[in-house]
Order: structure tokens, then C-alpha cells, then sequence
């Protein structure tokens, strides 16, 4: 083939330089009830409290929330205050590969931690990663979000 | 069930490719019909398309057809997609497996692909996040690399296995993909250039944890009745286990021991009517250096707990007490994900039919098996393969 430019019809088509934030890519739940059959957990969150469901049916606890038991198969469910301690069973830093959305924020630590006899995964804030060890005590920490979500954190007191 | 064979394949070279998602399928399609010349691509009446996240790094669906089409394949019994996340190369195999043997198709394709390096490598870094539950997990950028730090970081509480013991595994497999020409890192490594890799998430270095890769990979799968129609050398799938046990990564029976992992063992080798000591070569899924001290336990190598021990000790090299990851592993070779499971099942049967170089050839091998995990290792898979 020739590599002279030929006559060929011709037109500087643009794409977008920023878009806003693509849905899937926002990582933070959608928690509005016209979103989620769970809005009742972000509504506790905006109150302070780290809550889960509890099947009023076989009395299971589990994390995190539901609308059936797995065990019992009922969606009758109860909300239950977990409280604001936590205690760190296993933790890391995220150093190299955050995702699009938290990359401004590393290095930062996750970790899983111990609220009663459950586990829930959560960012560690409040800490580097030399300062914490497994079995720290950990208090409940709310972010808010700039449209007003909230989720949550645990961060060493 | 009637018995089923791998009657051969092919795979494209693993690593940064200046290849596109297409572009991998048509090389490894190449490969795979030029390893069975007697075959037509017109024969296959089946096709199964392992690929974990091609509408993500990709920005494609509907991805089985598409293989179809760039391989002149015309399916007329069963044709999907499987996703496993990194086992969904397994579950393509799986899935071509149970229907040969049903009798539902005769000649089924087992394919894999995945297109993972992209221009911006923290929009690949967040396609892996939608793998562990997204709203309770992803949310808090927990990803591969965050979990198996913890998971690392448990073993080591709990069990006492060191950062070097871990290297250790790194430096083995680098020895073994060093002589494979399909590697991504065909080099090997010793344990200072792991220790001083660059901390990815503690204690995990960036020599801990397998690549970004690119690559596909395919195998034709028919009745072993049919086999020695089309090669004298056929390998014959004898058995396979697989367990789950939850998602979420706080509803894991362990942290620090893959129970389904011992469960889906149990099932591979009774269905395949074999003991642990049968097994002559073990492709393993090594994602990240500890997951195979891990799964040294699980199968039973050695004792819950001693698996740092195991590869200190060498026993994992060829001539050991057994030949764990001989093809290089996930560490060495790289980890495109669909590709994967059918990249050590085309490695085994090279290894049977004495194809591969002699520094990573385990000798007079009857019976291999491979083995994937997903997900925060609560999926365990498992092949059992013999000659």
C-alpha cells in the first residue's frame, strides 16, 4: 500500500477528556431504598451504629446484612447493633495497586477485624502499619461521603 | 460416563503481549489445531471459553462466539463461557469434560483467554476488585494482594513460616519457567532478589505475587475410545473434586487452612481411584507464593503448619517427595487467568509425552494433577490426569 495520504474523506472526531465517575467504578453501596432492600443498615450508619440482620426465625447472626437466611430460608430479620469495638485479627498495607477511587489515599491499611463473634473487613485508619499488631483494640469510625453516603471504617483509638 | 481424553492443544506465549484479546485467541487457536493435524475445526461440535473478566479489561461479552468465529468453529452441541474467575480455565475443562462424557458432544474444545495489562494499570488493579464481594470486600480495596498478605500474615502467626521460606517457593518455580518458552518470566531468581522486590502489601513483595498477564491457551477433548484416532499420545482426565465454603472473606471457614481445598483432594482422588502417593507431578496454584506452602498442607505433603519447612527443605523440586509446579507455576509463568488451567493441562501432557527440556522433565510421570483456586480461595478445583 501507498503511504501517501490519498483523498479519502476526512473529519477530527472528539472523545470526552474527563467523565464523571462511571457507576460500576464507584466502589461506596448505593444506599438510598429506591437502591437496596437493605437501606435500613446505611440509615444506622448515619445514626452511628454498625448494625447487621438477625434471623428472628433461627436466631442467626451474620455479616454482612440480608434479606433471606441461608439457613432457614426466612426474611424476617431483626437489626442488631454490633457496637464500636472491634478487635484486629489480621491486617496489611495497601501499598502498590490500590483501585481507581482510593489511589490518592495509599498507603493505607485494611484489616479483618473481630466485632463480637463475627468478622468484617474494613479499612484501618488512625495507623501505619508498623504501629498495629494483631489482637489491637479498635473503635468504630463513620466516613462521610462529599454527596452524603456514609460507610464505615475501624481506626485505632 | 464414558471415559474422556485430551487429544492435544496449543497456547500462545504468556506475558505483556502487544496482542489484543482477539489477537491472543487466533494464536492459540493456531497452535492448538496445528497440535492435531487429523482434527478439522469443523469436527468440534462443542466450545467452552474460560475467561474471567473479558467485559472488563477487554470491554467484551459474549466471548465464546467470538472464538467461534476467529477459529472457524461451527458449534452445534454446547457452547458457553465459563467464569470461575481464576479457575474459569478449570471450569471450561470441567464443563467439556462432563459433556464428552455424558455423550452429549464428541469433540469439545476447552479454551482459555484473558487480556489483562491495559494502558492504565490501576484500571486493571480495579477490575480485580469486583472479585471479592464488591460491597463488603472491594469497598474496602481488598483485592488479591490485601488478602493473601492477611492470609500470609496468619500463617506466619499461627504457624511460624517465614518471608524466606515463602521466597523459597518463588525461587523454585523461577528455576522451572526459567526452561519454559511460554513463560512471562523465563528467568530465575534466588531469595534475595524476592526479599528486595518491592513491597506490594507486607508481607508480600511484588516476587510473592503472580504477573499481569496476557495469554490464551486451548485443548480438543474427545471420548478415550476415540483418542488414539488422532494422536498415539493421548492424556486421559481420571478424576477431578471441587468445594466452596462461603464468599464474603469473613465467612471463610479459615484464614489460615483451605478446608474446601482438603475436601475437593478427598473427592479428586477417590473419583479417580488413586492415593496422594500415585501423584507424580502437581501443578498448583500458586497466585502467591504462600498459597503453595498452603496447599503443600492441604493435600498432605506434609503436616498442617510445616509447609514453609517443606519447600526449605527442597521437597517440592523435581526428585523430591513430589514435583510440585515443574511448568514454572502462576509465579513463574505468569496468570492469565481463563488461560490458566488449560495452560498446566497442556504442560502435563507435554510432560507425558516427554516434550518438555530436561532440567524441568519429571521422569516416567503416570499421573499429574492440576489444581486452581478462585476467589479468596474459597473455591478449590482439581484435575486428575494420567497418561
Amino acid at each position: 500500500m501507498t503511504q501517501e495520504t490519498s483523498n479519502t474523506q476526512r473529519e477530527k472526531v472528539t472523545c470526552p477528556e474527563t467523565i464523571k465517575l462511571p457507576f460500576m467504578l464507584d466502589f461506596c453501596p448505593l444506599e438510598e431504598g429506591k437502591f437496596t432492600e437493605i437501606s435500613q443498615f446505611f440509615q444506622n450508619l448515619k445514626q452511628g451504629k454498625l448494625t447487621t440482620t438477625k434471623c428472628t426465625k433461627c436466631g442467626k447472626l451474620r455479616w454482612p446484612p440480608r434479606i433471606l437466611c441461608p439457613d432457614c430460608y426466612s426474611n424476617d430479620f431483626e437489626w442488631v447493633d454490633l457496637g464500636t469495638e472491634g478487635e484486629l485479627y489480621a491486617f496489611t498495607e495497601v501499598r502498590i495497586g490500590a483501585p481507581l477511587g482510593m489511589v490518592q489515599d495509599a498507603p493505607f491499611c485494611v484489616g479483618l477485624v473481630k466485632v463480637g463473634n463475627l468478622t468484617v473487613s474494613s479499612r484501618i485508619d488512625n495507623a501505619k502499619f508498623d504501629q498495629l499488631h494483631i489482637g489491637d483494640k479498635l473503635k468504630l469510625k463513620i466516613v462521610e461521603l462529599p454527596d452524603g453516603r456514609v460507610f464505615f471504617r475501624f481506626a485505632k483509638p | 460416563m464414558r471415559k474422556v481424553a485430551i487429544i492435544g492443544g496449543g497456547a500462545t506465549r504468556c506475558g505483556k503481549r502487544e496482542a489484543t484479546w482477539r489477537d491472543l485467541v487466533q494464536e492459540a487457536g493456531k497452535a492448538m489445531f496445528a497440535n492435531v493435524p487429523s482434527l478439522s475445526p469443523k469436527d468440534v461440535d462443542s466450545l467452552f471459553v474460560g475467561a474471567a473478566e473479558p467485559g472488563r479489561f477487554a470491554f467484551l461479552s459474549h466471548v465464546a462466539p467470538l472464538v467461534a468465529e476467529c477459529l472457524g468453529i461451527m458449534p452445534r452441541k454446547v457452547l458457553a463461557r465459563t467464569e470461575l474467575m481464576c479457575a474459569s480455565g478449570q471450569a471450561a475443562i470441567r464443563y467439556a469434560w462432563a459433556c464428552v462424557a455424558s455423550g452429549l458432544s464428541d469433540v469439545a474444545v476447552a479454551f482459555g483467554a484473558e487480556k489483562m495489562y491495559m494502558p492504565d494499570m490501576a484500571e486493571a488493579q480495579t477490575n480485580m476488585s469486583c472479585v471479592l464481594d464488591r460491597e463488603w470486600d472491594g469497598v474496602n480495596a481488598l483485592s488479591a494482594p490485601p488478602f493473601f498478605a492477611m492470609t500470609a500474615q496468619r500463617h506466619m502467626h499461627e504457624f511460624g513460616t517465614t518471608e524466606e521460606q515463602m521466597a523459597q517457593v518463588c525461587v523454585k518455580n523461577h528455576k522451572y519457567s526459567a526452561l519454559n518458552p511460554l513463560a512471562q518470566f523465563p528467568k530465575e531468581v534466588t531469595v534475595t532478589d524476592v526479599m528486595k522486590s518491592l513491597m506490594v502489601a507486607p508481607p508480600l513483595k511484588l516476587l510473592d505475587c503472580s504477573g499481569i498477564t496476557d495469554g490464551a491457551a486451548g485443548v480438543v477433548m474427545v471420548p478415550a475410545e476415540d483418542a488414539k484416532k488422532y494422536t498415539d499420545t493421548p492424556m486421559y482426565l481420571i478424576g477431578s473434586g471441587q468445594a466452596n465454603i462461603g464468599n464474603n472473606v469473613n465467612n471463610l471457614a479459615s484464614l489460615s487452612e483451605w478446608i474446601p481445598l482438603k475436601i475437593a483432594a478427598q473427592e479428586a482422588f477417590q473419583s479417580a481411584n488413586i492415593t496422594l502417593k500415585d501423584v507424580d507431578i502437581a501443578e498448583v496454584h500458586d497466585c502467591f507464593t504462600i498459597s503453595e506452602i498452603m496447599e503443600y498442607e492441604a493435600f498432605g505433603w506434609c503436616e498442617k503448619g510445616k509447609g514453609g519447612k517443606f519447600i526449605e527443605e527442597g521437597q517440592s523440586y523435581i526428585g523430591g517427595k513430589i514435583a510440585v509446579n515443574p511448568r514454572g507455576g502462576l509465579l513463574g509463568c505468569g496468570h492469565p487467568l481463563g488461560a490458566t488451567a488449560i495452560l498446566q493441562a497442556l504442560d502435563v501432557m507435554q510432560q507425558f509425552r516427554g516434550e518438555v527440556p530436561k532440567g524441568r522433565h519429571v521422569q516416567g510421570a503416570e499421573v499429574a494433577l492440576t489444581h486452581n483456586l478462585s476467589g479468596p480461595a474459597n473455591v478449590h478445583s482439581i484435575l486428575v490426569y494420567s497418561r
